[in-house]
């Protein structure tokens, strides 16, 4: 591309011209002592707790102490060129980030500056990375299905918009993978996704980019990478910058869902920030108010009430646990401000039951009342069933004689773990995951071999859509399973099962 | 009022331990409390004679106060000695509560604090003023006179040359700072004009290129 050099002259000219220098009004003061991504300030006489200020070299920092005699600053970027003695400005402003349309599809750091090389973010608009979340009177009772595509979630642990619905489970057991096939489902849906990584990996963030990218899902998605080489004050503020970003969206009206990936490193890098400031430590050495660092934030997720738009912040926080152990410090704290967690457990993932879901302890308070009413029909007594059948499969390993009844409920539970089996990236739409289920509570798949459940699954999917399609189409519409089309799906599925028994 | 020199005791880029000027606030502010109304001139005037003529003359005094083999009695009796007679009655025990306290290494701070403070309550502050060039006296006094009016106090005037301003005034006020130099105008269009113009040329591309061309 060529450019007129002319024309660019005239608009710097004009700039130039109609530029009128302020005197700047500043506080300032003096770094008494920098290091570990903190530094410590004398002077600024007037600042402010939280508000934003200015070293030599441009870097931002945040006022997180004040002390007596000085002022403790959380340093939001490069360190090492700031020295003793430098001189600090306060900016009379919050820490914020650019949000709004001009974000989505991008990736950027926790202060929305682009990582991703398309550009800078051009944005008219900002909002404070930390904002009071919603008060009551501006809230509604979560109503509307969030559907993560997941049949396990979908049926047992459903999620509402505006829910807060935390994933938990020791590392390698799926956690990432959950939240993306649940963005991933998002396609077309209207809802803006968030994903916050905070403290991983930057080889398995490009990774995460890569499947978004892939699967059509960087259309609606805002990545904030806060990779674990950063300072430790980029790693505390990525997940209040992810809500802020979503927030903008969720006033707008419109439904948005955050991911933050991952809560408990978060922690970790926070505990390093307040133990360098010198707060005094607590349990396992985090600060005393790290239970207020996570509610804040999750407080931010709401339903929002019909006059101020209805718009809705789902999030998604997930937490790694050590051993298995959710009794420690951070992981009982986000259990208690969450609405229900889906528990990961690895001796399932290595079973080769994926997603790892452990559906006995995982819950979901409030996100029933959002689940649509074919798949509440469906779906149940399944936990009930699925329950029943653990208990007997530890009686029936003990080798003793079944009667026929017992062998039965045996059978079908094989076939009902087998069927709530799903690989990555392949969510489900919720009608067919409600034929699905149907089928496998009801018994339609139970001359099926176990092995071939997943099989059995795709076929009779692909034959209801392709020669019954009505009856997809009518759970779709009206998103209930009533009697009329009940007896629609019995007749599809006895057709489909003897249509199968006779291929065998 | 003080002059003006007598404040350089320290080099300005050497910055105070923030520790230690908040003690020596405290002492400074109980002295001046102590001092009989309409006196506090006299009193800091023996204060910064005892530091001039006393302390930096002879070093070894100064060494022997400052010592930590000397013991705090010994430090005491010496104090007493030198000052009997010759000193005012509450610079004396000010000396001896110091040493008591082992305070006597914060005696220049101190009396830097006495200054601040005496002339906080005679409603004057020190404004330090950086220029690019050196101001005339004339200058000086017109600024004096205009700050006087714009501040809530009496300005005391420090002033300063720094080349690297380019031009204008950069006025400090205690923490506060009004800059209206040229170096910061320069940055403050350069700001504008990337934050600006990149703005615009991304917006309307075709404006600014040939449509030929690319």
């Amino acid at each position: 591309m060529k450019f007129k050099a002319d024309e660019i002259a005239s608009v710097i000219q004009r700039e130039i011209e109609d530029f009128r220098g302020q005197i700047q009004t500043s506080e300032v003061g003096r770094v008494l002592e920098v290091g570990d991504g903190i530094a410590r300030v004398y002077g600024l006489s007037d600042a402010m707790a939280g508000e934003m200020v200015e070293f030599p070299n441009g870097t931002r920092g945040q006022v997180f102490n004040l002390e007596e005699n000085s002022v403790g600053v959380i340093i939001l970027g490069d360190y090492l060129t700031i020295s003793e003695g430098d001189e600090v400005k306060t900016t009379g402003a919050l820490l914020s980030v650019p949000v709004g349309n001009a974000v989505i599809g991008r990736v950027v750091d926790p202060l929305g500056n682009p990582l991703d090389g398309k550009g800078p973010v051009i944005s008219n608009e900002t909002r404070p990375v930390e904002m009071a979340a919603p008060g009551v009177a501006a809230r509604q009772p979560v109503k509307q299905p969030l559907q993560t595509g997941i049949k396990a979630i979908d049926a047992m642990t459903p999620v509402g918009r505006g829910q807060r619905e935390l994933v938990i489970g020791d590392r390698k057991t799926g956690k990432t993978a959950i939240c993306l096939d649940t963005i991933i489902n998002q396609k077309g849906q209207d809802v803006v996704c968030v994903y916050v990584a905070c403290g991983q990996r930057a080889s398995t963030t490009a990774g995460v980019i890569e499947a978004l990218r892939a699967h059509g899902a960087m259309d609606y998605t805002i990545v904030v990478s806060s990779p674990s080489s950063d300072p430790a004050p980029m790693q505390y503020i990525a997940p209040y910058a992810g809500a802020a970003m979503a927030e903008y969206f969720m006033y707008q009206g419109k439904h948005t869902l955050v991911i933050y990936d991952d809560l408990s490193k978060q922690a970790t890098a926070y505990r390093q920030l307040s133990l360098l400031m010198r707060r005094p430590p607590g349990r396992e050495a985090y600060p005393g108010d790290i239970f207020y660092a996570h509610s804040r934030l999750l407080e931010r997720a709401a339903k929002l009430s019909d006059e101020l738009g209805g718009g809705s912040m789902t999030a998604l926080p997930i937490i790694e646990t050590l051993q298995g152990d959710v009794s420690a410090y951070i992981p009982t704290n986000v259990i208690s401000i969450t609405d229900g967690q889906i528990y990961l457990e690895p001796d399932l993932f290595f079973a080769g039951i994926r997603p790892a879901i452990n559906v006995g302890i995982s819950v979901s308070r409030v996100g029933g009342n959002a689940q649509t009413k074919a798949m509440k029909k469906v779906a149940g007594s399944l936990r009930l069933d699925l329950a029943a059948f653990r208990e007997l499969e530890a009686f029936a390993q003990l080798g003793t004689e079944l009667d026929k009844a017992t062998q039965a409920q045996l059978d079908r539970g094989y076939r009902m773990v087998e069927l709530l089996k799903q690989p990555q990236y392949e969510p489900l739409h919720f009608a067919d995951q409600v034929i699905t289920i149907y089928a496998g509570t009801k018994g339609y798949l139970d001359l099926v071999p176990v092995a071939q459940v997943a099989e059995a699954e795709k076929e009779m999917l692909q034959f209801i859509r392709e020669q019954h399609s009505e009856v997809r189409e009518a759970i779709v519409t009206t998103g209930q399973l009533d009697d009329t089309t009940e007896q629609k799906l019995k007749s599809a599925l006895e057709h489909f099962k003897t249509q199968y028994a006779r291929k065998q | 009022m003080v002059d003006n020199a007598e404040l350089q005791h320290r080099i300005s880029s050497v910055m105070d331990d923030p520790g230690a000027r908040a003690l020596a606030h405290v002492y400074g502010e109980a002295y001046l409390n102590a001092i009989p109304e309409g006196q506090v001139a006299d009193y800091l005037e023996e204060f910064e004679s005892f530091l001039s003529d006393v302390v930096e003359k002879f070093p070894e005094f100064s060494q022997a106060l400052l010592s930590g083999m000397v013991s705090r009695d010994n430090k005491l009796r010496l104090l007493q000695q030198v000052t009997e007679g010759r000193a005012s009655e509450i610079f004396a025990s000010f000396l001896q509560v110091l040493a008591r306290h082992e305070r006597l290494p914060l005696l220049p701070a101190i009396y830097r604090q006495c200054l601040h403070q005496q002339e906080l309550r005679t409603n004057h502050q020190r404004v330090q003023v950086t220029s690019a060039r050196t101001l005339s006296e004339q200058s000086l006094e017109s600024l004096t006179q205009k700050l006087g009016a714009a501040l809530p106090f009496q300005p005391i005037i420090e002033a300063r040359v720094d080349p690297s301003l380019i031009g204008g005034l950069h006025i400090r006020v205690g923490d506060t700072v009004y800059d209206g130099s040229l170096r910061t105008r320069l940055k403050q269009l350069q700001a504008r004009l990337r934050e600006r113009s990149s703005h615009e040329i991304q917006s309307g591309r075709n404006r600014f290129s040939h449509s030929a061309g690319n």
